[in-house]
């Protein structure tokens, strides 16, 4: 079910509806009604996954438990990995199967050896790179100790597929997420209401943004080889706002709709696009997963302490790995790759946490310079993204070539779309101030002019939205 | 709770008051504003005599000079051939213009559009700010199957046509910026020329061409306004056999003007779509084989 489709507009206020007015005394009904309206709700999907979602829920909560209750280190060590070989293994087989499959057959060919690889047809199932990570996170935890094992199933089960999560993220930890889910709520009105308008900017975001930019993006990635600078840098600038739009608009839906039901999740965007280094923009972008590779990969592979080759190989390894965790492809592990050379030099000179608050805090616009490092930042994560969104390593090439042989002949060209590929920057101008207005709150609605702002949003989704081709979020496919 | 759901209520109903404003607002814009395609052109015509019409898809309009054909048969002419357009949204065309206007003879283009009778770009979205019009509320209601949203639903239209009648046409009908295309002349020559380099393919091999109830239907209309109706088909680039096809096309229609030989592929801007010089030559040559009907 997408958020932005007429089922979950009729889905969440029956939920809603149930949640607070009929469920709303007794906790554990709460809980089972979350549960079985996130079941529902991915089961809209494909219903067949709902038992490998339920089994990883299963596997998780039963190792959680025996971790608890066993005083002996070998078979909590058992327990343990059992869990991460067979939570890994469905992200493997399902993810990353033919990847590795097809690299192999590609790596042997290089001698000679001609392999056919036999590759599965299978349909990843939607949401599994997160709701592993759900696990897994909860899994470790216990692990090392941090939390005790949760012994109600249901309230565990409501952890892992909390339905606005369930998808794209964020993801939680069960330190943040289950006190919440045991805990009486009661209905909180000005969470609602920022609920409510978190949920409008969302969608703006998505329907507006995103998809607008998505049509244009995807027009110039898709005919690159005969584009020209111009109008390549474009295709590459709209990238940069479509997947923006989309995931930080996805984020905003989430967490709007976690919102009603009185449950905050953890915040997974906080003006990536204002960061004055890269570093800055790691901290504000996928927060849930930055921080969850930076708590189970990086500081237990010991992070910045340690000489410089252990800081420049923790830092490959966690970039690269998150990379790959977007994808089965070689352009995901340069994207990550890429990445960790952007932020080398900061962290070597111990730099890399020179930007913590947000920019121009407390003023009304940005100095000079922080306009420079924005701009510059920005620059650096927009050609890391041609690799993010190009098929294969030689056309990302290709795009970066043609679009460094600085041919602006012909100016913006006209696409197949019956557009020039320069019109939507105005939208995004306007995006951009609503974002610098905003950008120490989650969204634009607040202060006395909330009314006329949400004229204005609601009037620009209604008139500005792209209907005839609604799309899937991006994040979906990870 | 009750002061959630009194905020809930208010912004849905600012979200409905503002999708009746703009529904109303796109509606008058649009009706107001000068012509930027061919079907609102149409609607702006009351009380017009033309002596020929060419009607059909961009075949038509990228091929028939209006001018050319003015000069040589000393006749009012239009071309209304629109880019994408099929037999429905032609047939709209002409009901709309018979309607209010005398037509002595319509130039209908057939050839693959024979193969269905769906509507397409004029029927699906630029007749739809006009769908209140009884004659495209009638026609809208007969073929296309989302016609009760379309009608009742506010700005429904709209919306699923962002990307035709959304707010970047809306914007420039506004400004009533001029279209590239003159719809009073409606001829949209191409330049240049790029056969691609593929095997010889025959057309519709394996197609069987039936009776097209919208071709009867156009043949009906134009009985009843007493316009003659004349059909041909345009020309291919040499990689293309039409031969087959046009006999199947000729047991449904055998009064075609089979206008498809003698065009080099020097004349062809691409393999459906003579370039300026040879629309030129098919004009002539649709002038000579017609002057005496």
């Amino acid at each position: 079910m997408l958020f932005n489709s007429l089922n979950f507009a009729l889905f969440l206020p029956v939920v809603f509806v149930l949640y607070w007015f009929v469920v709303n005394k007794n906790l554990k009904f709460q809980n089972l009604l979350l549960l079985v309206s996130s079941y529902f709700f991915y089961a809209f999907w494909d219903w067949r996954f709902l038992f490998l979602l339920v089994f990883s829920t299963l596997l998780d909560y039963f190792t959680g438990l025996k971790m608890s209750q066993t005083q002996n280190q070998n078979t909590k060590n058992t327990w343990f990995w059992i869990s991460i070989i067979v939570n890994l293994g469905f992200l493997g087989i399902f993810k990353y199967y033919n990847f590795f499959a097809e690299s192999f057959a590609s790596a042997i060919s290089n001698f000679g050896l001609q392999v056919n690889p036999w590759t599965l047809k299978v349909i990843l199932p939607v949401g599994i790179s997160f709701y592993t990570f759900h696990g897994l996170s909860y899994v470790i935890d216990i692990y090392k100790d941090r939390i005790k094992a949760e012994k109600n199933f249901i309230d565990y089960s409501v952890f892992v597929s909390f339905f606005p999560l369930l998808v794209a993220g964020p993801i939680e930890r069960a330190t943040h997420l289950l006190p919440q889910i045991k805990k009486k709520r009661v209905f909180d009105y000005s969470k609602a209401i920022d609920g409510i308008h978190q949920i409008i900017w969302g969608l703006f975001k998505k329907i507006v943004i995103a998809d607008s930019c998505a049509q244009y993006s995807n027009e110039i990635f898709n005919n690159y080889e005969s584009m020209n600078s111009l109008s390549l840098f474009m295709g590459a600038f709209y990238f940069s706002f479509q997947i923006y739009g989309d995931f930080s608009g996805y984020s905003d839906i989430a967490l709007g709709t976690a919102k009603l039901f009185g449950i905050d999740l953890l915040r997974n965007f906080n003006f990536p696009y204002f960061s004055r280094d890269i570093a800055e923009f790691w901290r504000r972008w996928h927060i849930s997963l930055s921080s969850w590779f930076r708590d189970y990969l990086y500081i237990p592979l010991g992070g910045s302490q340690g000489g410089k080759f252990t800081k420049i190989r923790n830092t490959f390894l966690i970039f690269i790995v998150s990379g790959f965790w977007h994808g089965a492809n070689w352009t995901f592990i340069v994207w990550g790759a890429l990445n960790a050379l952007y932020f080398l030099p900061l962290l070597l000179t111990n730099n890399n946490r020179n930007n913590i608050e947000i920019v121009a805090k407390g003023k009304r616009f940005p100095s000079v310079r922080e306009v420079f490092s924005m701009t510059t930042t920005f620059l650096l994560v927009l050609i890391s993204w041609i690799f993010f969104r190009a098929d294969s390593i030689s056309i990302a090439l290709k795009y970066l070539q043609n679009l460094f042989r600085f041919n602006f002949k012909n100016g913006m060209e006209y696409l197949e779309i019956e557009r020039y590929s320069v019109e939507l920057v105005l939208l995004i101008i306007f995006f951009l101030f609503f974002e610098w207005i905003s950008r120490e709150k989650e969204h634009p609605f607040f202060g006395k002019w909330i009314y006329l702002k949400l004229v204005i949003i609601l009037l620009s989704i209604i008139t500005l939205g792209v209907y005839s081709d609604i799309t899937d979020f991006i994040y979906f496919q990870f | 709770m009750k002061k959630f759901l009194l905020h809930f209520f208010s912004v849905l109903a600012l979200v409905f008051l503002l999708i009746f404003f703009c529904d109303i607002l796109y509606s008058k814009i649009y009706r107001d504003a000068i012509p930027r395609n061919k079907l609102h052109y149409i609607l702006n015509l009351k009380k017009e005599n033309f002596d020929v019409v060419f009607i059909g898809s961009s075949r038509v309009a990228n091929h028939i000079d209006t001018d050319l054909f003015n000069k040589l048969s000393n006749k009012r002419t239009i071309n209304l051939g629109v880019e994408g357009a099929g037999l429905n949204d032609n047939m709209l065309q002409l009901k709309l213009l018979l309607e209010y206007n005398h037509v002595k003879s319509v130039f209908l283009q057939i050839d693959s559009n024979l193969e269905t009778t769906e509507p397409s770009n004029i029927s699906t979205a630029e007749a739809m700010p006009f769908i209140k019009n009884s004659i495209v509320k009638t026609h809208t209601q007969k073929y296309n199957a989302n016609f009760d949203c379309l009608y009742h639903i506010p700005f429904y239209r709209y919306a699923i046509n962002d990307s035709k009648i959304g707010f970047r046409e809306l914007f420039f009908s506004f400004l009533n910026k001029k279209s590239g295309i003159d719809p009073s002349i409606g001829y949209t020559p191409k330049f240049g020329n790029s056969i691609p380099n593929t095997p010889l393919a025959i057309m519709g091999e394996k197609i069987v061409l039936h009776e097209n109830s919208i071709l009867n239907e156009i043949r009906l209309l134009c009985k009843q306004k007493n316009t003659k109706l004349v059909l041909f088909m345009t020309p291919l680039c040499s990689k293309i056999n039409p031969d087959p096809y046009i006999q199947k096309i000729k047991n449904i229609a055998p009064d075609l003007i089979d206008l498809t030989k003698g065009y080099p592929d020097a004349m062809f801007f691409n393999c459906g779509h003579l370039n300026d010089e040879g629309a030129k030559k098919l004009t002539q040559e649709l002038f000579e084989r017609t002057r005496n009907q």
